[in-house]
């Protein structure tokens, strides 16, 4: 049974409880304080230390009743992908995925070579930088499985960070039943947990009550999302274009670029070992 | 045009020098295996020397660049995990088991040739059949050419955008530095009857690669503009461009066509040599630093390079 998110833009009141809840489940560290001056949003992005992050989309419309302002706010989060980008890069095996159908990264296996980082069409994943092995060596002490929270706070751990780092689909919550801890406190619904189909079912609905009402709904990752990643398992209703919540229209997966990579690489060495062939012992000396 | 603030969509790349010399030496490395397979097996005395110089040099080459590699790790004590698994929807996977390969091969080579010198043992020549020639050549030509696969399969526009011309003239470059170190280490050598052959290798390698880069910066459109305008294009002109691809090309066509003073002639090839290694490492550097500026424009990454 695969679970996972729908994220529903028009039911967002922006309170960011999902951005804290997730800090605090999964221990994650500040990424620090820069005041952006993007309306509320002092976030301004997903990383390997912050797995949900708030949109706060500012639109303005002039017309004859004067100016209008309104606010999107969406709650991002990595997609969990049904082809993901980052798990068919990562060469050391570290994402996986999990008997939840999540894409799951395994901090104890992972390298830090980076590669995921790239290859994500989404831009979510990221190397959560390392710190030092002494005092603060415990900073980045992220919470994988619920046992080796119980045990050892430090083994399977992130301990000392320089590894890949993004959403779990709170791997160890749902290990042990419990709903991923930014669904359980948003307190408005805008971020559901569960099985993909009925969500899917559940935004479908959603969006036909909205567009009756007359208010722009579109759902996003719901169905395939084209380039070759399908559907998401943690997919999105808009209330605006993907773009105005730095989403992508038309996101592609990277390794279908592959076959005509090699393909160039390989011509271009047959064309200089024919012209070296041809330079060194094309004097008819061949012995 | 609609967008968060402009803030970036994509996550770059968090790859510094030690990536771009990993690059840069796999190139050479790659380029090494097919300048080996060119002299093998030839009576001429030049061809031996260049022979055993360029199978000394890929080994060398092959003990020197996992270290640069490991280096770039988030966790480089944890390095052997990328040989838990063979992934060949990874090129990072499928790249460190043919630079794992090729060092096999590579080490074979060089294991011949010290036989054939008397340095070890007459006997182990047998030990290593000469198939790893072609072998070498084979995954040489893979070791140079991967690096571009990696990067056009990621989310990064620029990149994405040179699926075709990246590995392509990843692979030209390689053979066209790897001409130039062996013009080198030829010249050290005091082996000159080779080098006007390496000089034509290089001209050839150096004239497809600047015809796929022009190609490249032709079709890409605006998604190129990182690599070739701005700070990182002024440097990818002067020096790869014009330093490591045009003046040295115009050096060699000199040397080809005029008899010059032995002297002179010896300083025009190491000028050329060293140019044209100097723009192998510069165009590398400029893809990875190109890639960054990339990643951080969202307008090109709404709608991803097929
Ligand atoms: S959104 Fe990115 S990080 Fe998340 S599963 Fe997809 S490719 Fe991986
Ligand atoms: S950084 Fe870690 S998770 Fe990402 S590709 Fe490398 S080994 Fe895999």
């Amino acid at each position: 049974m695969a679970t996972g998110f729908f994220t529903d833009a028009t039911l967002c009141i922006g309170c960011k409880a999902c951005e804290v809840a997730c800090k605090q489940w999964n221990e994650l560290p500040s990424d620090g304080f820069e005041f952006t001056g993007n309306s509320y949003d002092n976030t301004s992005q997903l990383s390997g230390t912050t797995w949900r992050h708030v949109d706060f989309v500012e639109r303005e419309s002039i017309d004859e009743n004067g100016i209008t302002a309104s606010w999107s706010m969406l709650s991002d989060v990595c997609k969990h992908c049904t082809n993901a980008g980052c798990l068919e890069a990562c060469p050391t095996g570290a994402i996986v995925r999990n008997e939840f159908g999540s894409v799951f990264v395994q901090p104890d296996i992972c390298n830090g070579c980076g590669y995921c980082v790239v290859s994500c069409p989404f831009g979510v994943i990221d190397l959560i930088e390392a710190v030092g092995n002494g005092d603060d060596a415990g900073k980045y002490a992220l919470a994988t499985l619920h046992e080796d929270r119980l045990n050892d706070r430090k083994t399977a751990l992130q301990a000392t960070g320089g590894v890949a780092g993004k959403c779990t689909l709170c791997y160890d919550r749902q290990r042990i039943g419990m709903v991923p801890a930014c669904a359980k406190a948003c307190p408005t619904e805008s971020i559901q947990f569960g099985e993909i189909e009925e969500l899917r079912e559940r935004a479908k609905r959603r969006v036909e009550t909205l567009l009756e009402r007359g208010v722009d709904a579109r759902l996003y990752g719901a169905d395939d999302v084209g380039g070759g990643i399908g559907s998401l398992n943690a997919f999105f209703l808009l209330a605006d274009s993907p773009e105005a919540y730095n989403l992508p229209v038309e996101p592609v997966l990277p390794s279908t670029r592959q076959a005509m990579g090699y393909a160039a690489a390989a011509a271009a060495a047959l064309a200089l070992a024919t012209l070296g062939w041809a330079i060194f012992r094309g004097d008819g000396t061949d012995a | 045009m609609k967008s968060y603030y402009d803030r970036p969509l994509l996550k770059g790349p968090h790859w510094g020098s030690n990536v771009v010399t990993y690059l840069f030496l796999g190139g050479i490395m790659g380029g090494l295996g097919l300048i080996s397979l060119l002299s093998d097996d030839r009576p001429e005395p030049e061809m031996k020397k260049l022979r055993k110089a360029t199978r000394y040099t890929a080994f060398a080459l092959a003990a020197i660049n996992p270290p640069i590699l490991i280096s770039h790790l988030g966790r480089p004590e944890r390095f052997l995990n990328m040989l838990r698994i063979v992934k060949f929807k990874s090129p990072m996977s499928l790249g460190v088991w043919g630079l794992v390969l090729y060092s096999g091969a590579a080490g074979a080579n060089a294991l011949r040739e010290l036989a054939d010198d008397g340095v070890v043992p007459r006997m182990l020549k047998f030990v290593a059949p000469s198939a790893t020639v072609p072998i070498q050549a084979l995954l040489g030509a893979f070791m140079a050419g991967y690096t571009g696969v990696l990067i056009s399969a990621t989310a990064i526009p620029l990149w994405a955008a040179g699926k075709r011309h990246i590995p392509a003239f990843s692979v030209c470059s390689g053979a066209a530095s790897a001409s130039a170190l062996a013009t080198l280490l030829s010249t050290l050598q005091g082996n000159h009857d080779v080098i006007p052959r390496l000089e034509r290798l290089e001209m050839a390698a150096a004239a497809l690669e600047i015809a796929l880069v022009a190609d490249f910066r032709k079709r890409g459109g605006a998604v190129t503009a990182p690599l070739f305008e701005g700070r990182v294009g002024k440097r990818l002109r002067d020096f790869t461009i014009i330093g490591g691809i045009v003046v040295p090309f115009a050096l060699n066509a000199i040397g080809g066509a005029f008899k010059l003073p032995k002297s002179i002639d010896a300083l025009r090839s190491i000028a050329a040599a060293t140019l044209t290694l100097v723009g192998g490492y510069v165009l590398r550097e400029s893809l990875i630093e190109a890639g960054k500026l990339s990643a951080n424009d969202p307008h090109v990454a709404f709608r991803q390079p097929s």
